[in-house]
């Protein structure tokens, strides 16, 4: 509806009280139809976390009669047998993500996602998050660059949470930078009050007029169908929405061709909520 | 052992497993189902999904309590994560909550421990 262009304008043929009943009516009007809106957008949003547990059941099965194969509790296989059906097991678990973040996704813009909270080592984090990469950085040749100090004094925040936004900020760093490339972390406390942690790379960057656009839910700069990059386009939205959980800030430096240096920060005090 | 879950697909693929394993599996896809066989047959690993067609899939472990069944072993095999679906299961009596789809070398190694 575009309101500017239906609101009565003054002439000769409107008394003031006629001019205002029709923006009234034209206010009621956009008032019923935001509420409409919102309604959709929650249906939209409860048919995502619905079709996402949906679509896990069945992924279970392909991916638990991959794996009794592969373990050959039906028989020996042979390896081209074996490469073939951890295929189909890489193939089911990445899927099974990508289904995960949806449901994270939904959940988060239902206002469903709560924080539990323990003190843990954000270095131990690093580490787990770099193990679940390591295939990756090895298969692009990467540079991997860890500034994270070994005195790094232990955060309390929800620890899983946590390690969801560097993953999802590292898994992008990888995507977006070239074979050859570098990454890094970096981690920093200020005055033991905040964690501050860094995520970069030297990749193709993001021009500045995108750095708002990619946070949105389902942006992804590139969105044709020939993209190179592919996934739920939700990452960063998550992350986002995982750091304004925990009180902290989200934010991005980059420029075309110049890398990109995602940084977060994580309140370090039981007032988080 | 008692495998409660309403997906045909999943059941037939848990069943493969642990019979493969030597254990025998009974399946049940409903609330109801699950209370008759477990009543008339206990068993010592009871393995539940969470939402069944006719109700909660904690609705069985009350039940077969009530009825004198009390597994050695009673698992939630859930979609769902959060703290309140984990709390809820162990109010219930449930010795452990893993979210699908467990690995099956996982499964099975703790399938021993539960029943050792």
């Amino acid at each position: 509806m575009n309101l500017v262009s239906t609101i009565p304008q003054s002439g000769p043929h409107l008394s003031l009280e006629q001019r205002f009943a029709a923006l009234e009516s034209l206010y009621k009007q956009a008032i019923a139809e935001i509420a409409d809106m919102r309604g959709r957008d929650a249906l939209k949003t409860q048919y995502l976390s619905n079709i996402s547990h949906d679509l896990r059941t069945p992924l279970t099965a392909v991916i638990t009669h991959a794996e009794i194969l592969r373990d050959g509790m039906l028989g020996p296989m042979n390896e081209r047998q074996l490469d073939s059906i951890r295929g189909i097991i890489s193939g089911g678990r990445q899927l099974l993500d990508q289904v995960g973040e949806i449901l994270t996704y939904a959940r988060g813009a239902a206002n469903q996602l709560t924080l539990t909270p323990s003190t843990f080592s954000f270095s131990d984090v690093v580490g787990q998050v770099l193990q679940m990469n390591e295939s990756l950085i090895a298969k692009k040749r990467l540079t991997l660059d860890l500034r994270v100090p070994k005195d790094l004094p232990p955060v309390f925040a929800d620890r899983e949470k946590v390690a969801h936004i560097l993953g999802n900020l590292f898994g992008n760093a990888i995507d977006f930078t070239p074979v050859g490339g570098r990454v890094w972390i970096g981690a920093t406390m200020r005055g033991e009050r905040e964690l501050i942690a860094e995520v970069g790379d030297n990749g193709m960057g993001i021009a500045p007029e995108h750095h708002d656009f990619i946070f949105e839910e389902f942006a992804q700069v590139d969105s044709s169908a020939s993209r190179q990059h592919h996934g739920t386009g939700l990452g960063l939205t998550i992350a986002q929405k995982l750091v304004e959980l925990h009180r902290g800030r989200i934010w991005v430096e980059s420029e075309l061709g110049g890398g990109s240096r995602f940084y977060f920060t994580i309140p370090n005090s039981k007032d988080a909520r | 052992m008692l495998i409660v879950e309403d997906n045909e697909l999943v059941t037939g693929a848990l069943s493969i497993l642990f019979e493969e394993t030597g254990r025998r599996v009974t399946v049940a896809h409903t609330v109801a189902a699950a209370v008759k066989a477990g009543t008339s047959d206990p068993p010592d690993l009871l393995l539940l999904d969470l939402t069944l067609p006719d109700g909660d899939g904690l609705e069985v472990v009350r039940s077969l309590v009530k009825n004198g069944v009390q597994p050695k072993a009673t698992v939630a095999l859930t979609g769902r994560d959060d703290p309140e679906s984990l709390e809820r299961c162990i109010a219930a009596g449930c010795t452990e909550v893993m979210l699908k789809p467990v690995p099956t070398r996982e499964l099975l190694r703790k399938a021993e421990e539960w029943l050792a």
